[in-house]
C-alpha cells in the first residue's frame, strides 16, 4: 500500500469454489473512495462470482474482507448492503407492474417513511446524481436504461457507498451508456467507489481510474487507466495475446431469396407499440443486420419472426412459400434457427446439463425412433465445447453453472449447428469477450455461405463488421437500409438510429 | 474457531442425499413424543410397528398389498409433477379407475373370451383414471384453470358417484341389502401370489415404475416434459406443444391413478363398494414426494408408506391406540422432508467467527 487514502475495501486471499472449478483463487485487491474500476477477463475468468462475494451474495470459502478497516463477513446481500455494498445485476431485480418510486420503497428497509416523501427524496437523488426518471411511471414502460438508473436509486436510496454493475453496458445504447459513466463520474466526485465489468475495452479507457485484469480465477494485473497506452495493451493482458477484433469479410454472394418480408406489424393481441410496415428480404449468402437503439421495436420482430409472439398483420415469403402474417406463428417453422437475446430464460434450461441443453432445438436430429440419442448429442456438444472454447464442469454440468459469456457461446453453438436456411441472430455477441466475439463474427461469416443471415444488433461495429446491408430500425419502422460497403453511411446510421433524420 | 451455519450458493443441483433420512429420524422423534403424551412408551409403540409391518412374512405380505396402490398413485403424481402439474385428484382417477374396472368385470366380461377378460378390465381401469383427469387437464389447457382445484374438486364427484353406483343401480340385489356390486368373476380378478393378497398389480405397478423412468430419462417425450417443468419459456422457444403436453401428461397421470383402483377392485375386494377411496390418491403426493419425482425411487418410498399404515394399524390391536395415528405420523414424515429441505439449502461451516459490519443507525437487515 502506498500512501493512498484507507481502502474502503480490502479483500485479501478470496477463494471461492463450486465444486471441482475454482472461480476464484487467492484474490487480493483493495478499493478506495472516489475511484472507478473496471474489472476485465475471459468468460468464466470469475469476474461475476467475484463481485457477488462483494454484494454478499456467496461467502468465500477462504480470505476476508475488510470495510474501512473492519473485518466483515455478509451471509445476505441485504448485510453487505447495510455495510454500504450495493449491486445492480446484469438481470434487472425489478417489479415490472410498480411504479419506479414502489420498487424503490421495496427495496427500502421496511417501514420508512411514508411515500410522499419518499418520492421527493427520490427526485433530490435523481437531480443530485443526474438519474433522470419520473418516479410515478411504471418500470414496465422503462426502457432498460431507464431502468438501470432505477437500480442505481435504489441503492444510492439505501446509502450504499460501494456501487458494483455487472456488465452494465451490455443492454445500453450509445447514448444510454455515455449518460452511465456521466453518472459514474459524479458518483465518483461525492466520494463513491464504482466497481463495473466489462468486455468492451474502449469503455475501460473513457471512464476508469483503475482496471483490474481476471484470469482464470486468478486476478492477473491491477494498474492505473493512465497506465494503459491502448486497448491493445489491455487485450493483451486479458487475453494473453493481442486482438483486434477485425473480421476478413469477403464479398458476399448472394443466392436465392430466403426470406421476404412486407407490410408486417405486430406483436397482435399487445398494447405495445411493436413494429409497423417493416420490410426486407434476405437472401442466401448475404447478412443483412438490422440495427437500432434498444426498445426500438425490433426485439418485437426478432420474437415475431422467430414464431413466439404472433403477427398482426403483412406477408412473408419463406423458401417460396407465401403466408399471411397471422399464420405465420401457428407452427414451428423447419429450417430458421433463432438466437435468443435472453440467453437464461428463453434460449437455455439451468437445471440440465450442458448435452441436453444442446438438445434443446435439435431434438428431432438427436432421437431415433423412440430413444434420446444421448451419446450422439454428447458428441456435438464437446465438439462445440472445443470449437468455442466453452469452460466450466464440463458436458454434466448444469448449463445454469456456466458463466454468462460462456452460455452465450453454446446457445450460438447449438443454433449454428442445425445448418438453417435462416439464422436468426439478436445480440449475438452480448456478454462475450474479445477472443469469444472474435470466434462468433467469424463463425456467423462463416455461416453466410449457407445460409440467409439476419442480424439484429444494437452495436454499430458489429454491424459494420458482419453486414452486407444495414436496416436501421426507429421507432418500429425501418427508416432505410444502407450498403455496408458505403462507409460515408457510417455518420448517417447513426443519425438514423437516434432518430435525427428520417429514411 | 466456531461453527457457523451459512446459506449454500444457489446452484442447481440436486438437494444431498440426507434430507429422506433425516426426515424419517424427524417422524419418528416427533411421533415418540406424540406416543409419550398418550402415555405410551414409544420404544415399545415402535416395536408393535415393526412387529405389525414386517414381524412376520403375512404382515410383510400386506405391507406389500398397500403399496401397489401407493406405488401407482405415487408415479402418477410423480409424472405430473415433472412437468409442474399438480395432480391433486388421483383419488377421484382412482375411484374412477375403479368404476371402470367393475363395470367392464361384471356387465362386460360375460360377453367376452376368456383370455381378454383380465386385459380389458386393466385397460378400462386405466381409460377410467385417464378420463376423470382429461376433465382438469382440458381446462388447464385451454381455459387456463388451476388444476390443483379442479382436480381435488373432482375427487367428491368420484367419491359420490360411486357410491351413487352402489348404493343404487350397481347395488347386488343378492347382497342382503349390503352396499355394494355383486362380485367380478373369478377371470376378470388379477392373480394371487400363494396365499397372500399380494397380486399381480405389484408386477405392474413395478414395471411401469421402470418404463417411466427410462421414458422420462430416454425418451424425446420425456425430455420435453422435463424441459416444460424446468423452464416453459425454453419449452416453448424449443417449439414444444405445451398443450399437447399437459393434456397427455394428466391422461397417462390419470390412468396410473386409474389402475390403482382397478388393481383395488379386481385384486382386492373384486367388487366396488365402501373402502375403496381410502386416500391412497393423496398418500400419492407424499410418496411421490419422499421419492423425489424419480418414479424408480417411488417403490420404495411406497413400501415405506405401506408400513407406516400397517404398522399404524396394528398399534390399534395390539395397543388400543386410534389407527389414526399412522396418519399423523404420515403428515409428520411429510413436515420432516419439507424441513429438511430447507435445511439442506444451509451448510455448518467452521471458521473463526466475526461479526457482520453494520453502520451505526442503520438498520437490522431482515
Ligand atoms: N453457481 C455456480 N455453480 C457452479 N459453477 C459456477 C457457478 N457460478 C459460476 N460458476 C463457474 O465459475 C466460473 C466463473 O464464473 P463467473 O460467472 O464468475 O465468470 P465471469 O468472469 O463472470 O464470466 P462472463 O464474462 O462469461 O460472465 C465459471 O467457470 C463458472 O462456470
Ligand atoms: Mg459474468
Amino acid at each position: 500500500m502506498t500512501s493512498s487514502p484507507p481502502a474502503v475495501l480490502e479483500l485479501s486471499g478470496i477463494t471461492k469454489h463450486f465444486g471441482d472449478i475454482t472461480a476464484n483463487r487467492a484474490i487480493d485487491w483493495s478499493l478506495n473512495a472516489g475511484r472507478i474500476y473496471a474489472l476485465l477477463g475471459e468468460n468464466g475468468a470469475g469476474k461475476s462470482t467475484l463481485m457477488s462475494i462483494l454484494a454478499g451474495r456467496y461467502q468465500p470459502d477462504a480470505g476476508t474482507i475488510r470495510r474501512q478497516g473492519r473485518t466483515v463477513r455478509f451471509q445476505s446481500p441485504a448485510q453487505a448492503l447495510a455495510a454500504g455494498i450495493g449491486m445492480v445485476y446484469q438481470r434487472f431485480m425489478l417489479v415490472a407492474p410498480l411504479s419506479v418510486a414502489e420498487n424503490i420503497r421495496l427495496h427500502g428497509a421496511a417501514g420508512r417513511s411514508r411515500s410522499d416523501r419518499q418520492g421527493a427524496s427520490i427526485r433530490e437523488l435523481a437531480v443530485r446524481y443526474g438519474l433522470a426518471v419520473d418516479p410515478d411511471a411504471l418500470v414496465q414502460d422503462l426502457s432498460m436504461g431507464e431502468r438501470q438508473r432505477v437500480e442505481i436509486l435504489k441503492l444510492l436510496n439505501r446509502r450504499a457507498d460501494i456501487l458494483i454493475f455487472d456488465e452494465p453496458t451490455a443492454v445500453l445504447t450509445h447514448t444510454e451508456i455515455a449518460g452511465l459513466f456521466e453518472v459514474f463520474q459524479r458518483l465518483r466526485d461525492e466520494g463513491k467507489t464504482i466497481v463495473f465489468i466489462t468486455h468492451k475495452l474502449e469503455e475501460v479507457m473513457a471512464v476508469a481510474d483503475e482496471i483490474a485484469v481476471m484470469r482464470r480465477g486468478r486476478m492477473v494485473a491491477r494498474l492505473a487507466a493512465a497506465d494503459v497506452r491502448s486497448q491493445h495493451d489491455l487485450a493483451r493482458l486479458m487475453v494473453g495475446r493481442e486482438i483486434i477484433l477485425n473480421v476478413d469479410k469477403p464479398p458476399a454472394a448472394p443466392g436465392e431469396t430466403v426470406l421476404a418480408v412486407s407490410g408486417l406489424s405486430g406483436p397482435a393481441g399487445s398494447s405495445r407499440p411493436g413494429f409497423e410496415e417493416i420490410a426486407f428480404e434476405v437472401r442466401r449468402g448475404e447478412i443483412l443486420a438490422i440495427i437500432g437503439v434498444a426498445g426500438n421495436g425490433q426485439e418485437d420482430l426478432a420474437a415475431g419472426l422467430a414464431g413466439l409472439t404472433p403477427l398482426k398483420t403483412g406477408r412473408l415469403t419463406f423458401k417460396g412459400r407465401r403466408w399471411r402474417a397471422p399464420q405465420w406463428g401457428r407452427k414451428p417453422h423447419e429450417g430458421i434457427a433463432y438466437i435468443p437475446a435472453d440467453r437464461d430464460r428463453t434460449a437455455s434450461v439451468g437445471a440440465i446439463d450442458l448435452v441436453e441443453n444442446f438438445m434443446l432445438t435439435q431434438l428431432a436430429v438427436f432421437s431415433r425412433a423412440l430413444r434420446l440419442d444421448r451419446r450422439r448429442a454428447a458428441a456435438a456438444t464437446a465438439a462445440a465445447v472445443e470449437r468455442f472454447a466453452i469452460r466450466g464442469g464440463g458436458l454434466k454440468a448444469p448449463a445454469g453453472n456456466l458463466s454468462g459469456g460462456n452460455l452465450q457461446k453454446l446457445v450460438l453453438a447449438r443454433e449454428l449447428a442445425r445448418h438453417p436456411d435462416l439464422l436468426l441472430a439478436e445480440q449475438p455477441t452480448q456478454g462475450l469477450d474479445v477472443r469469444a466475439t472474435e470466434a462468433v463474427w467469424q463463425a456467423l461469416l462463416h455461416q453466410r455461405a449457407a445460409s440467409a443471415v439476419l442480424l439484429i444488433t444494437g452495436d454499430l461495429k458489429e454491424a459494420l463488421s458482419l453486414a452486407d446491408r444495414i436496416a436501421v430500425i426507429f421507432r418500429g419502422r425501418i427508416l432505410d437500409t444502407i450498403a455496408a460497403r458505403d462507409s460515408a453511411a457510417i455518420d448517417r446510421i447513426k443519425l438514423l438510429m437516434a432518430g435525427l433524420e428520417t429514411g | 474457531m466456531a461453527w457457523r451455519i451459512e446459506k449454500r450458493a444457489a446452484g442447481h443441483g440436486a438437494a444431498p442425499w440426507w434430507t429422506l433420512p433425516a426426515s424419517f429420524a424427524m417422524a419418528l422423534a416427533v411421533g415418540a413424543l406424540i406416543f409419550a403424551l398418550l402415555g405410551h412408551n414409544p420404544v415399545a409403540a415402535y416395536g408393535a410397528m415393526a412387529r405389525g409391518a414386517v414381524g412376520s412374512f403375512y404382515h410383510f405380505s400386506e405391507v406389500l398389498v398397500r403399496a401397489i396402490p401407493l406405488m401407482l398413485t405415487g408415479l402418477a403424481v410423480a409424472l405430473a409433477a415433472t412437468m409442474l402439474l399438480w395432480n391433486i385428484g388421483c383419488e377421484g382417477q382412482l375411484v374412477w379407475g375403479g368404476i371402470a374396472a367393475a363395470g367392464v368385470g361384471l356387465f362386460v366380461a360375460p360377453h367376452l373370451p376368456e383370455v381378454l377378460v383380465l386385459p380389458a378390465v386393466i385397460l378400462a381401469g386405466a381409460a377410467g383414471g385417464a378420463l376423470w383427469a382429461l376433465i382438469p387437464a382440458v381446462l388447464k389447457a385451454y381455459l387456463a384453470v388451476n388444476e390443483i382445484l379442479s382436480s381435488l374438486l373432482l375427487n367428491y364427484i368420484a367419491i359420490i358417484f360411486m357410491e351413487h353406483l352402489y348404493f343404487g343401480p350397481w347395488r347386488n340385489p343378492e347382497g342382503f341389502g349390503f352396499p355394494g356390486t355383486a362380485q367380478i368373476d373369478e377371470v376378470a380378478r388379477l392373480p394371487h401370489w400363494g396365499a397372500t393378497r399380494v397380486h399381480l398389480g405389484l408386477g405392474l405397478a413395478l414395471v411401469l415404475a421402470l418404463l417411466l423412468f427410462g421414458a422420462l430419462r430416454r425418451t424425446p417425450w420425456g425430455y420435453r416434459v422435463r424441459v416444460i417443468g424446468h423452464n416453459p419459456q425454453a419449452a416453448r422457444y424449443a417449439g414444444f406443444r405445451l398443450r399437447r403436453h399437459v393434456i397427455g401428461v394428466m391422461l397417462l397421470s390419470g390412468a396410473l391413478a386409474g389402475l390403482a383402483g382397478m388393481a383395488e377392485v379386481s385384486g382386492i375386494h373384486f367388487r366396488l363398494q365402501q373402502g375403496l377411496a381410502v386416500g391412497y390418491g393423496y398418500d400419492g403426493i407424499i410418496v411421490a414426494w419422499l421419492a423425489r419425482l424419480n418414479p424408480l425411487a417411488v417403490p420404495f418410498t411406497a413400501l415405506l408408506l405401506g408400513a407406516l399404515i400397517v404398522g399404524g394399524e396394528q398399534l390399534q390391536s395390539s395397543l388400543h391406540l386410534p389407527s389414526s395415528i399412522s396418519m399423523v405420523l404420515e403428515a409428520v414424515l411429510l413436515f420432516g422432508l419439507l424441513l429438511s429441505e430447507a435445511l439442506a439449502r444451509y451448510r455448518l461451516v467452521r471458521r473463526a467467527s466475526a461479526q457482520p459490519l453494520r453502520r451505526q443507525g442503520e438498520p437490522t437487515p431482515p
